[in-house]
């Protein structure tokens, strides 16, 4: 089962991202934490000192345990609308 | 004056300079007192970007930085607690002939003046800075700089005071002081008063207030000093880098934070000592684009802190350390022009000169700058 | 050079949209400045771009009203700035920001602030485990991006999130394991009285609770979370009955509840960041979420020229921040010679009114959502309570037993609060922890706020430049 709704959405057709030099479908314009949540990613960086598994938590732009590196840049997950061909890059160790 | 004044020295201002005399006089079996309007190493010295540098410190202080930095690598031995100091090579490089011309007189009067500074070209200089971008023409080297982490220092502080029988009253504002029989009588904020034989005035750049108390004149300017910082990232460089011209001083602490600084200036609203400052954000994006042309993979990092240390200056960019003129018992401490290398050093030397010690170097006669 | 405008609106939501239409309305020159992709804050967040809402989801008040104001923006003449992230306001309202096509400055003759809140979530063992998030965070999920956090998910908590999140579950036919809420059902009776004033919500909130029943959700009430298993994802939940003081007894744990993710709140605090840079008083009200700016019935802040609204000026939900923003948005007009004396007082009376009833209704939900004060005191001590620096609370206490008194201090001794999230998730919790030991949260006193209000990154401030375009200033002493 899927984390993504499927009724009462009509999304446009899946577009590929490279996670970690995977690639992964993905809706253009979802969020890319909702995206990575959806392929079952959770943990998404390590923590600085005790390298403790971290993932999104609050969605919303503050918490910053979403940021990963997208094309080079580092973006909150969680605000980054999913874009065809982007290159992400998680934090995990 | 009561007959026998409650204590030997008052202290006022608890930064690196204030703390270090106070701690040595309290060593020493004197009873000091330290006051501070808020907590210790809060202001300059707890904000500042820590660097210890040879390259910018004065040529006439180098020796002053050396003993300094020997002490700042020894803090957990004489004040017990680890400052987070690492000693790593410092480059300060230059990129047009103005600063190449700038970087050969700095080094070689520091090189006279004791400190092992060498210049190097760009291909020694990006050996010993991996992380270094391209347009380096020249590159002083010297290996004795390092830093501190500045913010740690307040916490050091006042675990040794207290160990060393100080009373420390933080949070207490120091508004006026009076010269009376036998030693001064100073007033505080909440309507105290506090009676001591002798007064060190170590306020930084509110040294300039403190003087007028006592009725001399001691000019001190206040800069208005911008420090960034990014989140943390892979090690990207390695030594303690700035430019020749002194305007950039960038590090990555060991936790992987780049801290940006290198004087920078924000705005006073009128004098910034009264009525705060702010950043300017057109002079934050500059030493920004200075420190990525310097550490190009800077570029991938974020900022996440922009905030503002006060740093005092005076006249002639030197110190002023000694006997407040006028006065057999009061003292003055202070305004070190990229002084925190020799700062711990030069707090030892006041309490050697206030216990009346021999002197290891002289000190920074404030006569020479003051007026009534 | 900065553009010269009458009115920057920092926060798209219900109030800065509010306030923004009011004044453009008056002839104010207006830019309304959010970090989204569209206009409508987190609650009338748009769904993505192309990703259309059918059947019953498009008629979901929070999508209809979101769609709504969002039409009501673009035929209005506030210029809406989205994806521009703010990094410095200064006094004399300079504002500058980041936005896609780069660096944008503003001078504005007035401010209205409606910057909303963050989450708070009183720290437990395993919270910082992936798959544990916000029960905002989860109303996002639900409504803006059409997913569920997980496949077997634990709501806990409290306040009215709770039912709203689990029954949105329940609608996307992922009915919650369990739905825990601190609160016990003495606590909601008590707030009856003042839930009269929104039957509508009321209604509402009753629909929420028997979608939960037919779906055979447990509720579970007067419990909370003690800890969650799992190490790089969520495994289990341990639940435990709450003590009188409030605060789940760790050691009497009711059930393990086997989940993949936990959806948690403990209440919303006021994001002041932006008050705080502009220098305007602040007083702390607990029951207003925490520290709030000192407003007065114009929502006029100390600082001449700026209002504030909203959420992010005091807890009181999103229909009292429409209408706190109207105000904000009015009172700048008038602040702008663009509203005169008379108009203003005949327009703002009735906005008063509706406002005093909507805040009787969102403040007596906001008491319920608070977290009980005990709790602080549980957090384990090897617990983390700083995210961003792995920061735990024995550290925390250990430099306040070594002199810490105020928080900017215990900042520098611990780094709790350095981290990337800039203390927005942990200020509450190490201000409550420290504020037990020198006598209440105004002697422990708040962090400085300090520019950029969120990370930047430097590729973005910087641009593409060459060694002579940096505005060198003069060179250090020789």
């Amino acid at each position: 089962m899927s984390t993504r709704i499927e009724t009462e959405i009509a999304r446009p057709d899946t577009v590929t991202i490279e996670v970690d030099g995977r690639p992964l479908s993905a809706h253009p314009g979802e969020s890319l934490a909702v995206a990575l949540l959806a392929a079952g990613i959770r943990a998404l960086r390590a923590s600085p000192r005790a390298g403790g598994a971290r993932g999104a938590f609050c969605f919303m732009g503050a918490c910053q345990e979403c940021v990963v590196t997208v094309d080079g840049r580092r973006v909150t997950s969680c605000l980054e609308p999913v874009r065809a061909g982007m290159r992400v890059r998680l934090g995990l160790g | 004056m009561s007959a026998c004044p409650a204590y030997d020295c008052a202290v006022v201002g608890g930064g690196v300079m204030g703390c270090t005399t106070a701690l040595w006089l309290a060593r020493a079996g004197m009873r000091v007192v330290l006051l501070d309007r808020g907590s210790l190493c809060r202001e300059a010295s707890g904000v500042n970007a820590g660097t210890l540098t040879m390259q910018m410190t004065r040529a006439a202080l180098i020796p002053y930085a050396m003993r300094g930095w020997e002490l700042w690598r020894t803090t957990a031995d004489w004040l017990g607690m680890d400052v987070g100091t690492r000693v790593l090579d410092g480059l300060s490089v230059a990129y047009t002939e103005a600063e190449v011309g700038m970087l050969e007189a700095r080094a070689s009067s520091r090189r006279a003046a004791g400190a092992p500074v060498e210049l190097v070209d760009a291909a020694r200089a990006r050996d010993i800075e991996p992380g270094l971008g391209d347009g380096v023409r020249l590159a002083g080297f010297c290996p004795v700089d390092g830093f501190v982490v500045a913010y740690l220092t307040g916490r050091a502080y006042r675990g040794a005071l207290l160990a060393a029988g100080a009373t420390l009253q933080e949070g207490r504002a120091v508004t006026g002081i009076d010269p009376v029989d036998g030693g001064f009588a100073l007033g505080t904020a909440d309507g105290g008063r506090v009676e001591a034989r002798r007064v060190v005035l170590a306020g930084g750049v509110w040294i300039q207030e403190m003087a007028s108390w006592l009725g001399v004149r001691l000019p001190i300017q206040c800069l208005v000093n911008q420090l960034v910082v990014t989140e943390r990232l892979p090690p990207v460089m390695r030594t303690i880098l700035g430019v020749a011209n002194g305007k950039l001083s960038l590090k990555q602490f060991d936790n992987g934070t780049v801290l940006v600084g290198g004087g920078w200036q924000g705005i006073g609203r009128g004098d910034p000592r009264d009525g705060g400052a702010e950043i300017v954000p057109e002079n934050v994006i500059g030493n920004l684009q200075l420190a990525v042309h310097a550490v190009p993979r800077l570029r991938d990092a974020r900022v996440l802190r922009v905030w503002l240390g006060y740093e005092a200056e005076t006249a002639d960019a030197m110190p002023v350390v000694g006997r407040l003129p006028g006065f057999d018992d009061a003292w003055v401490i202070g305004s070190v022009h990229s002084g925190y290398t020799s700062g711990p050093y030069i707090g030892r030397l006041l309490a050697d000169a206030i216990l009346e010690r021999e002197l290891e170097r002289p000190l920074f006669d404030p006569g020479r700058l003051a007026g009534r | 050079m900065p553009d010269a405008i009458d009115l920057l609106v920092l926060g798209a939501g219900p109030a800065g949209a509010a306030a923004a239409l009011a004044a453009a309305e008056h002839g104010a020159r207006t830019v309304m400045v959010d970090e989204a992709l569209a206009p409508g804050g987190q609650v009338y967040r748009a769904p993505p771009m192309d990703h259309r809402q059918l059947g019953q989801r498009a008629l979901e008040p929070e999508h209809r009203d979101g769609e709504a104001l969002r039409r009501r923006l673009q035929c209005s003449g506030v210029e809406v700035a989205t994806r521009h992230r703010v990094w410095s306001l200064l006094p004399g309202f300079r504002v500058h920001a980041i936005g896609p096509a780069g660096h944008r400055a503003w001078v504005a003759r007035a401010v209205v602030l409606a910057t909303g809140t963050t989450e708070r979530v009183v720290p437990f063992p395993g919270w910082t485990t992936p798959g544990v998030i916000g029960l905002a965070a989860a109303t996002i999920l639900l409504k803006s991006q059409g997913a569920v956090p997980g496949e077997r998910v634990v709501v806990a908590g409290c306040g009215p999130l709770l039912a709203a999140v689990g029954a949105g579950l329940v609608k996307a036919g992922r009915a919650p394991v369990a739905v825990v809420d601190l609160a016990g059902r003495g606590e909601w009776l008590r707030a009856l009285p003042a839930m009269a004033a929104r039957p509508d919500l009321v209604r509402r909130g009753l629909g929420w609770l028997a979608a939960l029943r037919r779906a055979g959700v447990p509720l579970l009430s007067g419990h909370g979370v003690v800890a969650v298993e799992g190490d790089t994802r969520v495994t289990a939940v341990r639940i435990a009955p709450v003590a009188s003081d409030g605060t789940p007894r760790a050691e009497r744990v009711a059930r393990r509840l086997e989940a993949d993710a936990l959806v948690i709140g403990h209440g919303l605090v006021p994001a002041t960041e932006a008050t705080r840079l502009l220098e305007a008083d602040h007083r702390f009200v607990a029951d207003a979420g925490g520290w709030i700016p000192v407003l007065d019935d114009d929502c006029a802040t100390s600082v001449a020229g700026l209002f504030a609204a909203g959420d992010g000026s005091g807890l009181a939900g999103a229909a009292a921040a429409r209408l706190q923003g109207e105000i904000a948005g009015l009172a700048a007009a008038r602040h702008l010679g663009q509203l005169d004396e008379g108009r203003y007082q005949h327009t703002v009376a009735p906005l008063r009114q509706g406002l005093a009833r909507a805040r009787r209704f969102g403040q007596a939900m906001a008491r319920l959502t608070a977290p009980r004060p005990a709790m602080v005191g549980t957090i384990a001590a090897d617990t983390v309570v700083c995210r961003c620096e792995d920061v735990t609370r024995a550290e925390i206490e250990t430099a306040i037993a070594s002199g810490a008194r105020e928080m900017n201090q215990l900042k520098a001794w611990t780094r709790c609060g350095m981290g990337p999230c800039q203390g927005r998730m942990c200020a509450e919790t190490a201000a409550s922890l420290l504020a037990r030991h020198v006598g209440g949260r105004e002697a422990a006193g708040q962090w400085t706020a300090r520019a950029p209000l969120r990370p930047l990154p430097l590729a973005d401030m910087v641009g593409e430049f060459g060694y002579d375009d940096i505005p060198m200033p003069e060179p250090a002493p020789p």
